[in-house]
């Protein structure tokens, strides 16, 4: 389905093929607005997933520039030459991007997170109360769906988990 | 005076005494004023002692007496050295009250003016206003969006506060040792949006460049710390002891990956089966690349399962395509049903099949074993059916042979021998060069152990440097802050200038006072250098004229008149001398009458009779009371 790339002109195309990279390694996808009515919907979508799977393919099996015009064969040559280039600059993005995924390998994995420190000066029973709460929200992401895992912690408990989390970390170094 | 007045008020005021602004010196307190300022000391010194002794003077006389008399016990009991007694207090002498003044301001602990300035610190201030401003906002009604004032949007919306999500970004990287390819410049300089761009969000950009540079900055830091914990001592350069974690890490992983899919027993369906199973999968992984989030854990059996099915079921479902609607659900049943069938038999098959293949594939790694074996032993056998072959073909002229053989074993023994002696020649520089090359060796191995522990203790003194260097830096910022904080009033640099004036003065006046003396030195000695010429002139004169005044009578009348000049002249010093230390004692009592001036002697006296004549009206009051009770 890489045929369809042929609709749009040699120069656009290495500007296209770099947005579906940034796509690829997370950032923002390339829109169909800015591309008018080049492509119906369906042609859209099957362009993006064949760009995308062959970016992968490529960079995954890490084939040679003679493979890759090779899956390329059915789309003009300049065309050709156009993705073969953002290609070879994007390798290392693309790779990496890739590697992130194999690592996130689980049924659930830790997308982002954010924390704020609150303090708490009163509650309902004791008119003074000052104490540091700090409320963590993760983003977990489990079954391609994003989920927030939000928990409040004293002072205590947060201690726990930092000495916790030190201690994974150690174990991750051996690892890196 | 003034300076040390103004200081003592400044003092007393920053105790809690309210002493007007016209007050300018210690003169003008009033008996009232002066009971304040030394109980409101004494209560900072001592609360224990001050908590009993009023502020103000009681109206009776003899209140006031009493109160008098435990203010000069509390102040004796402080430690009080001067002369002290109600009279201090109630009828007040200047240099009295200064002098007790300032024993007392001396005596307050420092912080105490502060402390009484502020009683709670600021952070707690802080909180009670924060408390107070939150209260204030909860008490305010909510009102709906279109009804808000500005006032309310400010605390009632939830206002422009945004979430620290990260996104990826790319940002170039430039290693001075990598050449970047053509297509890579490119696409930096053409291509690749600002930082600012690239996120979708603009709220997020903040965020996604943070995060990088925490976690590219965390990276760092974290190989610097095992670089020189372990990194130095393993002695390699970093990419090698990189690389050489990084075989150790894979063998691990092999290890665990080996072990965890040897095949047990139970799960015999699913799961990866073998080493070679695991590669396969990982190679699916890497071709198929699927566009949904998580990868789908299968094995090579599942996707050859999930092929069999599909095709077997586009096979089965074409001849079935005229059948009415009931018959074709039943149809379709049964064919279900036998599909299940066929399906659960091919299972069964499959499964037998790689059994069998297992067993074949170890028989086969059997048999070429054995293969090889006797592929060894045969070759062995061929060797010595040669050597046999040769000692049949020599056997015929066996004594000819036979001294051939001892030739040539003779010479061989020889050739050993030369052989060995040419060796041992070679042998003896080999081990000299290979003894010192050891030594030098160990002398580097030790060197490089001396430097490596010098390393050591280097960094240890740069982190233990940087620690104290941070908190000296911290130390000064809170030294600046509090002197920042502390209360400009009190003019320092006056008083320090105003000292080093009067010591100035002091150095001035007493220059004069030496001068002063050593004139005085100088007159004396005149003096006594023109009393002495005047009495040898004197003696020298008389003996002329008493000698010449027996001859002459008018002669005589100028002895008599020398004598009474004498007698007249020492007359007259004497005079001076008297009228000198009259003047003297004049002055010492005119300073006695200033300072009885200065100690209120009549008005206090005065106010003595007064309150001597309030105390018996008192007492007098008290008896005929008792009188009419």
């Amino acid at each position: 389905m890489v045929v369809l790339l042929s609709r749009l002109p040699a120069t656009d195309c290495i500007k296209f093929c770099h947005r579906v990279v940034d796509g690829l390694c997370g950032r923002e996808p390339p829109r169909r607005s800015d591309h008018g009515t080049t492509w119906s919907p369906e042609e859209w979508l099957q362009l993006l997933d064949s760009l995308s799977a062959f970016f992968r393919l490529a960079v995954g099996s890490n084939s040679s520039e003679e493979e890759v015009l090779g899956g390329l064969a059915d789309v003009g040559s300049s065309h050709a030459e156009a993705v073969l280039s953002v290609l070879r600059a994007r390798r290392e993005e693309i790779r990496d991007a890739l590697l992130d995924r194999t690592n996130s390998i689980s049924s659930a994995t830790l997308q982002d997170f954010d924390w704020q420190l609150r303090l708490s000066l009163s509650s309902d029973k004791i008119s003074s109360l000052h104490t540091p709460l700090l409320s963590l929200s993760l983003d977990v992401r489990e079954d391609a769906a994003l989920r927030s895992v939000t928990m409040e912690m004293n002072r205590e408990e947060l201690n726990t988990l930092i000495s916790s989390l030190e201690a994974a970390n150690k174990v991750v170094l051996q690892m890196k | 005076m003034e300076e040390v007045d103004k200081i003592l008020i400044h003092a007393l005021k920053q105790v809690g005494t309210e002493v007007s602004e016209e007050t300018g010196s210690v003169k003008q307190f009033s008996s009232e004023l002066i009971v304040e300022a030394v109980v409101r000391c004494v209560r900072v010194i001592d609360s224990g002692l001050g908590g009993a002794l009023p502020t103000s003077l009681p109206p009776g006389m003899s209140a006031r007496f009493r109160v008098g008399m435990s203010l000069a016990q509390a102040c004796q009991d402080i430690g009080y050295k001067g002369e002290i007694g109600y009279q201090t207090f109630l009828y007040s002498n200047e240099p009295e009250i200064r002098s007790l003044l300032m024993f007392l301001v001396e005596k307050l602990p420092r912080e105490s003016a502060e402390t009484s300035d502020q009683p709670q610190g600021k952070s707690a201030v802080l909180q009670r206003a924060i408390a107070a401003a939150i209260k204030a906002q909860l008490s305010v009604p909510w009102l709906p969006p279109n009804c808000r004032l500005p006032l309310h949007s400010e605390t009632q919306s939830p206002g422009a506060l945004h979430r620290f999500h990260v996104q990826p970004l790319s940002l170039p990287h430039c290693s001075p040792g990598k050449k970047q390819l053509k297509e890579v410049k490119d696409y930096h300089r053409d291509i690749l949006p600002p930082v600012t761009a690239q996120p979708s969000h603009h709220a997020s950009v903040v965020a996604s460049i943070l995060e990088q540079h925490t976690a590219e900055l965390s990276a760092a830091q974290e190989w610097d710390n095992e670089w020189n914990s372990q990194g130095l001592l393993s002695r390699l350069k970093p990419q090698e002891y990189r690389s050489r974690k990084l075989t150790r890490l894979r063998k691990r992983i092999q290890e665990q990956l080996r072990s965890a899919a040897q095949p047990s027993p139970e799960s015999a369906l699913g799961g990866p089966r073998s080493t070679c199973d695991l590669s396969e999968l990982l190679q699916a992984f890497r071709g198929s690349a699927p566009s949904d989030h998580i990868l789908t854990k299968g094995s090579h059996f599942t996707h050859t399962q999930k092929f069999t099915f599909t095709q077997t079921e586009t096979s089965a479902s074409i001849p079935f395509v005229h059948q009415s609607d009931g018959d074709v659900q039943l149809r379709q049943q049964e064919e279900q049903l036998s599909l299940q069938q066929q399906l659960q038999q091919l299972c069964s098959e499959v499964d037998q099949l790689t059994a069998d293949m297992k067993h074949m594939t170890v028989t086969h790694a059997q048999v070429l074993d054995e293969l090889k074996q006797r592929e060894l032993g045969n070759s062995e056998n061929v060797e010595k059916m040669q050597v046999k072959k040769k000692t049949i073909d020599l056997l015929p002229d066996s004594d000819d042979n036979l001294e051939k053989l001892k030739a040539l074993v003779e010479a061989s023994a020889k050739r050993v021998v030369n052989l060995a002696s040419q060796w041992e020649k070679h042998r003896a520089p080999l081990i000299d060069e290979h003894r010192r090359l050891k030594e030098i060796c160990s002398k580097q191995d030790l060197e490089s152990s001396k430097k490596l522990s010098e390393i050591k203790s280097l960094h240890d003194k740069i982190r233990v440097s940087t620690e104290e260097a941070k908190k000296k830096e911290e130390t000064y910022k809170q030294l600046v802050t509090e002197l920042e904080n502390l209360p400009q009033d009190a003019s320092r640099l006056a008083y320090t200038q105003r000292i080093l004036e009067i010591v100035s003065n002091i150095k001035k006046q007493k220059e004069e006072i030496t001068k002063i003396l050593s004139d005085t030195k100088d007159l004396q000695k005149e003096i006594n250098s023109l009393t002495g010429k005047l009495d040898r002139t004197f003696a020298v004169t008389d003996e002329l004229v008493f000698k010449d005044a027996k001859k002459d009578e008018s002669v005589r009348k100028s002895y008599k008149y020398l004598a009474a000049l004498h007698e007249n002249c020492n007359q007259l010093i004497q005079t001076i001398e008297y009228t000198g230390t009259i003047l003297r004692e004049i002055r010492d009592l005119e300073e006695q009458i200033e300072t009885e001036n200065g100690s209120k002697t009549v008005a206090n006296l005065e106010r003595i009779l007064s309150d001597y004549k309030a105390i018996r009206q008192e007492n007098s009051a008290l008896a005929a009371k008792v009188r009419e009770g």
